[in-house]
């Protein structure tokens, strides 16, 4: 075995150990993110067109300081983008559908 | 197998907060060497994360980020991010050692670039502290856009080890298997600059424990105000609602014997007029209302701050504010006694900000020798003359670790440690390290700068 | 006579000037305002321009590195940034350019944020913004390396004022073995201080204070103590001044502070005299003058205690109506054997204790004394004295009552919330009042036990009026800053509007004036507390310190030159010039030949460009000012790159 491929060999092999070692947090973190990624897929829908956070909410059926934590998550990584007021709220829309 | 370095330096400064790093930065000009230990991933400390500063209403990024800097680059200095301060004693040689574990962040700091590619490609999100909580920052991050060191750090309570930061890194500098470090620190001289930290929102049922969503603490609304904030405007967290009216609550957590914070925090008078004169130039049409017990605007051009408010509409009202309440629609209703007309009086507010009280950040039991005060932070034992002095010998401390201070009295109280710290170092007449002897096995930081300087 | 050669053929500069503009989001006190990515492709389009590009924070470090990496790469070799004020960040980027390994007189600031982005808003911000860059990008492609102007300093420093902050600022100069002139025009070293009883909070005796501290003072060989003395020249610039200094003697020195008529014959050296400070020898009868070269000077010139106007809460009227200060003085002189306090043998039953006066005065509310200036501050320090001063009473005459009338108790400090705890269990009753309805002091006329009585609306009980009696009523008069009008005048010293003298930045250079080499140290900077102003002491000290430890000071060369084939010898500049010493006519041998020329003294010239002005060849040009570069920015405003 070459020694390239021997390291290869090493790092999966530590690679599996970690997996083990930090089991508890790794699978509450997939949890986590199983449910962001439905979180995200639905406040997307959404944003197709522009709108706002408690429209958002109210269709979606999630709480709606969750929608502006990730609303401003989105915004932040730039897959979000503010478009105008509405009354005292502000309307969003995704980047790609603008 | 645990790595152990070593590090030869004049005085240890424990801290990176603006008290440690002018402490530093006073001492580096002395021509002594000096190590500065942050517990962060960043230097910068709480200021760093403030929107601007009374009472001249400079950004706070702008006059934090060159004293970040020079720290950064002064020939003097080195600066050891992300350490865990695990014991600051006398050896038994008679000099200082700070023994600092420094956290492993499973990113090789002298290969990372700061590109952040690792983290658009991380798919957890996480809350992010440095955002008042209010927006969310991935398991692997930079803290905030001029952190110093530029350096990505993996958060491994949220990591699922994918594996994609590791490829995407274009200097493969992610190191999954990195091993936290023991670093030794002899010194003759330190500086304690520790800081502070608020009271915690969930020790006040009476203001809801935290659980009322449009209630937040002061920190919190300076990361609303930042300009490069979560929402990037002043947003109340419930729905996203530009607020109508906000109310500040005075010494929410000082002047409190209930809270165990009898004394008077010093700053939240100011902070708060501050965010009430940023509030009313952001949202012009909002009513902003600030209930204290005394208004404590003592430093210099605080008191003309103060009269300038009150000219700008801002409602004072003199009242120690009973209790907070959840309302209708994201309400907030404020419980009080009036003291002008009488009588107890309730007042709804869209957003409430709790100025809470400054507790010590470190508690040095078991850790350190050096004795602290009934109020939690760090005794002097001159008061009056030399005020950083501490219990032990040729052991110093600044800025808020020795009591609650604004920016101005900390870089002051600063000054004056590295003074007598500097007037220590040369009554102690010990020869001074060569220069290659700063770092052994340690990189100081940010590697690249100092490999450019 | 200097030899100089001079090539008449200019040497082509074969360099090509590639300039680099960097412009600054700031976090978007700028973008939010400016059209940052407009500004930007406007000013790649700018003459001589090879690189534009924009940033969050170009302060910060990724900021600096984006240019490091353009210079270093060879794409750029001159930078603008176009950001916050220079004051704030010129230093910054300069030190970016030399980190890169380039000279750092390559760099041109524009402030687009004081100057655009926070005075104007939408089109002509970004209009604005963009003549500002394309005039620093214009002067930046003719701006060549120039080499700071390097002066050794003298290794010694002076202290003006020796209060508890100058004595602590020179103790902590000596103790990294600098040699310090400590100047006080009074005979006495302790300053205000000396005046105090107990202080507050901790109840420390201010004698044994000052004892303690002026030992250690006069027991220190590198301290020379100058008593008697008061400064009376001034010049030269950072690293160092000349200080002439005169002897007062006797004579000068106010009647009161004569160390002959002193209750102690003969003062030793080193005691302490209540009310006037510890002694450090006899005067010197007669006066004499002498002078001081020094590196560095601290100013610690102190505070005066506010005077009250006649008839300002009674105040001269009723002789019962006194200041802290009287007051504190009265009751250190009494044993507390008595139940009650007797003031000048009077029984003292009720006394009143009036906060803030002459501090936060509102315009419009308060009348300032005639040709003086409103005190709008707060003087810091008159709550925990007051408090202070009434727990003492309370503690120690039981039977006189204290009411104390306040705007807002401010106790901020370690240890002074709880002076107003105890003055709560001490029984002290509090009356809160409007600075628009202050307490009212009025005779009680001539049947009643107390002489005055003192009316006021209290907030504090819903507005209800209320009247107290009272036999005594102290003033907590506030601070103003020690006449030095003749050291202002003399050493150029800024002074605020409130009549301190002015720091750099009140936020981060709280000790330094934009005089370099000149130190803030104590009360003459602001008001604060024996703690706060030996911390200020030791700041100033530890300034001084690192700037003498250097053995050298660097200036920017930002001054006159002389083109000595242009100069024609007319002198018109030395004329013009406002320093003394900076510009001088000298026999110069051009090619042999012997000529008048103007020279110019780096180290005096202040590069105010009155010379370049005058000078009718053109001839004189101030290094990195030049009238070329200025030429080329007023052309690149005028081309209207906006357009």
């Amino acid at each position: 075995m070459s020694s390239a491929s021997l390291k290869k060999l090493e790092i999966k092999t530590g690679l599996k150990q970690l997996r083990e070692l930090r089991k508890e947090t790794i699978t509450a973190a997939t949890t986590r993110m199983k449910e962001q990624k439905q979180i995200i897929k639905a406040i997307k829908n959404q944003l197709q067109q522009p709108t706002t956070v408690p429209a958002i909410a109210e269709a979606a059926g999630i709480p709606p300081h969750m929608v502006l934590w990730y609303v401003a998550a989105l915004k932040k990584y730039g897959e979000v983008k503010e478009v105008d007021k509405d009354g005292c709220y502000f309307r969003y829309c995704s980047i790609e559908a603008s | 197998m645990r790595l152990e370095a070593k590090i030869e330096v004049d005085a240890v400064v424990i801290g990176g907060g603006i008290a440690g790093l002018q402490t530093a930065l006073d001492l580096a000009e002395q021509d002594y060497l000096v190590v500065v230990v942050e517990k962060d991933a960043s230097v910068g400390g709480k200021m760093i994360r403030l929107s601007k500063v009374f009472p001249t209403l400079d950004c706070a990024s702008c006059i934090t980020t060159p004293k970040m800097a020079a720290a950064a680059h002064h020939e003097n200095i080195s600066i050891l991010t992300y350490g865990d301060l695990k014991s600051l004693d006398r050896s038994s040689d008679g000099r200082l050692e700070a023994v600092v574990e420094k956290k492993p962040r499973f990113v090789d700091e002298a290969k990372c670039i700061g590109c952040r590619q690792c983290e658009y490609d991380c798919p957890i999100l996480v809350a992010d502290e440095n955002q008042g909580g209010f927006s969310a920052r991935k398991a692997i991050h930079i803290p905030f856009s001029n952190a110093i060191p530029q350096v990505a750090t993996l958060d491994v309570d949220h990591c699922i080890l994918c594996g994609r930061c590791e490829k995407v890194c274009p200097t493969q500098a992610v190191d999954y298997f990195q091993q936290p470090q023991t670093i030794r620190i002899h010194a003759a001289a330190a500086v304690i600059a520790t800081g502070f930290q608020m009271t915690s929102l969930h020790d006040k049922p009476q203001y809801g424990s935290g659980e009322i969503t449009n209630v937040i603490d002061a920190l919190q609304m300076e990361r609303l105000l930042a300009p490069h904030g979560p929402y990037n405007r002043v947003l109340r967290p419930s729905d996203g609602m530009e607020p109508d009216s906000i109310a500040f609550v005075q010494c929410a957590g000082s002047r409190d014997r209930s809270m165990g914070v009898p004394y008077c925090s010093r700053v939240c008078c100011m902070y708060a007029i501050k965010q009430a004169m940023l509030l009313s130039g952001a949202l012009p049409l909002a009513d902003i209302t600030i209930y204290y017990m005394d208004i404590r605007a003592f430093g210099k051009n605080y008191e003309q701050f103060f009269q300038n408010a009150q000219a700008m509409g801002i409602q004072f009202v003199k009242a120690k504010v009973a209790s907070l309440a959840a309302a209708e629609n994201g309400a907030v209703e404020v419980c009080y006694e009036d003291q002008v007309n009488g009588g107890v009086t309730r007042t709804s507010h869209d957003l409430v900000v709790l100025s809470l009280g400054k507790i010590a950040a470190w508690n040095p039991f078991g850790t350190c020798p050096v004795e602290v005060a009934e109020d939690g932070f760090i005794r002097s034992v001159s008061p009056r003359l030399a005020a950083t002095l501490t219990s032990m010998e040729g052991v110093f401390a600044a800025g808020a670790a020795a009591g609650p201070k604004d920016i101005v009295d900390a870089i002051a109280e600063a000054g004056a440690a590295a003074m007598k710290a500097a007037s220590y170092l040369s009554a102690c007449h010990r020869p001074k390290q060569a220069r290659s002897g700063v770092s052994i096995n340690v990189k100081p930081q940010p590697s690249r700068a100092v490999a450019m300087g | 006579m200097r030899e100089v050669q001079i090539d008449s053929a200019q040497q082509a500069q074969a360099e090509e000037k590639r300039v680099g503009v960097y412009i600054c989001h700031c976090g978007g006190n700028i973008s939010d305002h400016v059209d940052v990515e407009a500004l930007c492709a406007r000013a790649g389009q700018a003459p001589g321009v090879a690189v534009a590009r924009t940033h969050m924070f170009m302060c910060s470090d990724p900021g600096q590195e984006m240019i490091i990496k353009d210079l270093q790469e060879g794409k750029v070799n001159r930078v603008v940034v176009a950001s916050c004020a220079p004051s704030l960040h010129e230093s910054t980027f300069r030190g970016t350019l030399q980190r890169a390994g380039f000279n750092p007189y390559l760099y041109e600031h524009a402030n687009i944020r004081e100057q655009v982005s926070w005075v104007h808003h939408g089109r002509p911000a970004t209009e604005k913004a963009t003549a500002l860059v394309a005039a620093a990008a214009a002067k930046a492609a003719r701006l060549e390396p120039l080499e700071p102007i390097r002066m050794d300093v003298i290794r010694h420093a002076t202290v003006i004022g020796a209060g508890v902050a100058g004595l602590q600022a020179a103790l902590d100069l000596a103790s990294r073995g600098i040699p310090v002139a400590l100047i006080e025009k009074s005979p006495f070293l302790g300053g205000h201080v000396a005046k105090l009883d107990n202080i507050a909070p901790s109840n420390e005796k201010a004698s044994e204070l000052l004892t303690r501290l002026t030992r250690q003072v006069l027991d220190q060989p590198a301290i020379t103590v100058h008593t008697c003395t008061r400064v009376v020249g001034f010049a030269g610039c950072v690293g160092n001044f000349t200080l002439r200094i005169k002897v007062d003697g006797e004579q000068g020195q106010d009647e009161g502070k004569k160390l002959h008529s002193m209750p102690t014959k003969t003062p030793r050296r080193g005691v302490f005299l209540p009310q006037y400070g510890v002694v450090t020898g006899s005067c010197p009868e007669n006066p004499a003058e002498d002078s001081i070269e020094t590196g560095a000077v601290i100013l610690a010139t102190g505070f005066k205690p506010y005077q009250p106007m006649f008839g300002e809460y009674g105040y001269g009227r009723h002789p019962q109506v006194v200041t802290l200060p009287e007051a504190i003085q009265a009751l250190a002189g009494e044993n507390g054997s008595h139940p009650v306090w007797h003031w000048h043998g009077r029984p003292i039953r009720n006394l009143a204790i009036i906060h803030c006066v002459g501090s936060r005065q509102i315009p419009g509310v308060h009348e300032a004394a005639e040709g003086a200036a409103l005190n709008e501050y707060c003087s810091r320090t008159c709550c925990s004295a007051s408090l202070g001063f009434a727990n003492q009473v309370r503690e120690n005459y039981p039977v006189t009552r204290v009411f104390e009338f306040y705007r807002d108790i401010r106790t901020y400090g370690r240890g002074q919330e709880e002076l107003y705890q105890r003055a709560s269990k001490n029984r002290v009753l509090f009356f809160r009042f409007e600075a628009q309805e202050p307490p009212r002091i009025e005779s009680n006329g001539t049947g009643s036990e107390s002489p005055l009585q003192i009316t006021v609306k209290d907030t504090l009980t819903f507005g209800e009026e209320v009247q107290v009696a009272a036999d005594l009523v102290v003033l907590a008069v506030g601070m103003k800053p020690n006449g030095i009008d003749d050291l202002v005048e003399m050493m150029k010293l800024p002074v605020g509007s409130d009549g301190f003298l002015l720091e750099v930045h009140p936020k981060l250079r709280p000790v330094e004036l934009p005089n370099s080499g000149l130190l803030l140290a104590g009360t003459c900077q602001a008001p604060m507390d024996i703690g706060e102003a030996t911390n200020a002491a030791s700041a100033a000290a530890v300034k001084a310190s690192g700037l003498l430890a250097r053995g050298f000071v660097e200036l920017d060369p930002f001054v006159a030159e002389v083109n000595l084939e242009q100069c024609t010898g007319t002198g018109a500049c030395v004329v013009a010039c406002p320093r003394d010493g900076a510009l001088q006519l000298a026999e110069v041998a051009v090619n042999g030949k012997p000529f008048k020329k103007a020279q110019v003294s780096p180290a005096f010239c202040l590069g105010c460009g009155a010379c370049v002005a005058v000078c009718p060849t053109n001839a004189i040009n101030i290094k990195g000012w030049t009238l070329k570069q200025y030429e080329a920015m007023v052309d690149a405003i005028v081309a209207d790159l906006a357009a």
